[in-house]
């Protein structure tokens, strides 16, 4: 028999009321129960970084973190990054200088770098590099990305 | 499966007692992806994350404690791990990448005991001691005596680890985590992580760890003697690496061969102990 666990996720600002069976991952509510697929799931164990979402501002993998071990954080996913209808800076700055190809590992990406930017605001491009450790791209050889990224923190 | 949130030590335990595959659950980093990768299925876990005592970190005289459930990002970013402690306070600033390191946890580390990771390492050659509760009483072992074998521990069922002692050593003596990795964000080829303290230009005392290299951290008194009282020139620390290397039982794999990873060993160790010998100098 498998428990059935009561919680309320706090995801984008909005609560999501859940019964979730203690192993499902917050990956897999959020794809699965509350219908936000923008998180990928890429490799399932912590080693691509496509699955990255904030917990109270900070870089975690939705892979590895239980939903039921959550109540009471915020979680922020790509689709509360947009401010109404205009993207995010970071969004922005990775379309003006061509970085996303494919686009698999962007949401990852891009969360990874707004908490970078708001917890450092004009990183240099070995900081952004550092930021991004834990975010595989298999299209872009990361160089345009990491520039897209360091040209926000207004360093030459 | 079953799941338990406890909020003291002592409800944990008793959480434990009550199914024979109950797990904790610390950071999630390894254990919800070796549920994912179906290498496990326990039939409970025991979240230790609402246990304010396993968060704490608290300074003695003699060093400072940390709560098992501290991250590797907390432990990187605190400033108190200075001198000898400051080997574990580099280790835990180079594991992995931010999310892990956002989200795994020391006592995890500990608990999983993989000896291609920094803490291990890191935590033999600072001294550390571990505090270890279990139904009815509490006691602290050096780390070493935990680490048996490869993902093994002592810690027997319906244990866990509470927090780690990190000893402030000797005046003057100073920590440094070395690492060599094909980038960054990898595991190890092999660690090296040591304590040196120095008088003027020679070594008073040395505690040299390898990681990467054996199913545990590898120690060898023979080789810290080799180098005490020494100007730890070219010829001291050749045959004190000569002395790891031919104790060490690595393994190939994809980021080196074994006798890669023996070569690497004298090298890295004459690079840490400089590196570490500047900051002594300090």
């Amino acid at each position: 028999m498998s428990d059935k666990v009561s919680v309320s996720l706090t995801i984008n600002g909005a609560e999501h009321a859940l019964t979730v069976a203690p192993e499902r991952t917050l990956l897999d509510v959020l794809r699965e129960d509350v219908r936000a697929t923008g998180t990928r799931r890429g490799c399932d164990e912590g080693s691509c970084g496509a699955c990255t979402v904030l917990v109270d501002g900070v870089p975690v993998l939705s892979c590895l973190s239980l939903a039921v071990t959550l109540p009471g954080r915020a979680i922020t996913t790509i689709e509360g990054v947009r401010n109404g209808a205009e993207l995010h800076p970071v969004q922005r700055a990775l379309v003006l200088h061509g970085a996303v190809q494919c686009g698999f590992c962007m949401p990852g990406i891009v969360l990874s770098a707004k908490a970078l930017l708001e917890r450092n605001p004009s990183p240099t491009v070995e900081d952004v590099r550092q930021a991004l450790g834990g975010n595989v791209c298999r299209c872009s050889g990361y160089t345009r990305v990491v520039e897209a990224i360091a040209s926000l923190g207004g360093r030459p | 499966m079953r799941y338990a949130e406890p909020e003291t030590v002592e409800a944990a335990l008793s959480a434990l007692s009550t199914h024979e595959d109950a797990r904790c659950l610390a950071g999630g980093a390894s254990l919800v992806a070796m549920m994912n990768a179906g290498r496990i299925g326990p039939g409970m876990l025991v979240s230790l994350h609402r246990i304010p005592e396993l968060s704490t970190i608290t300074e003695t005289g003699d060093g400072l404690w940390l709560g098992a459930m501290c991250t590797h990002r907390t432990v990187a970013a605190d400033a108190r791990l200075r001198g000898a402690m400051a080997a574990v306070r580099e280790a835990a600033a180079w594991l992995a990448h931010p999310a892990i390191r956002n989200m795994a946890t020391l006592g995890g580390s500990v608990g999983l005991a993989d000896p291609h990771t920094e803490i291990p390492v890191a935590l033999v050659a600072a001294s550390a001691r571990v505090e270890v509760a279990g139904p009815g009483s509490r006691r602290v072992v050096p780390v070493e005596s935990l680490f048996v074998d490869s993902y093994r521990t002592s810690l027997q069922r319906g244990e866990l680890v509470t927090r780690v002692f990190l000893p402030r050593g000797e005046d003057g003596a100073v920590g440094h985590h070395l690492r060599f990795s094909r980038v960054a964000a990898d595991y190890p080829t092999v660690s090296i992580s040591l304590v040196l303290a120095m008088d003027g230009d020679r070594c008073r005392q040395v505690r040299v760890v390898v990681g990467s290299c054996g199913p545990v951290p590898l120690h060898v008194d023979a080789a810290d003697q080799r180098l005490v009282g020494t100007r730890l020139e070219a010829e001291d620390v050749a045959e004190a690496g000569g002395l790891l290397a031919r104790a060490a039982a690595p393994i190939d794999d994809v980021r080196g061969s074994a006798e890669y990873r023996r070569m690497l060993i004298p090298r890295l160790l004459g690079r840490a102990l400089s590196q570490a010998r500047e900051r002594a100098h300090v």
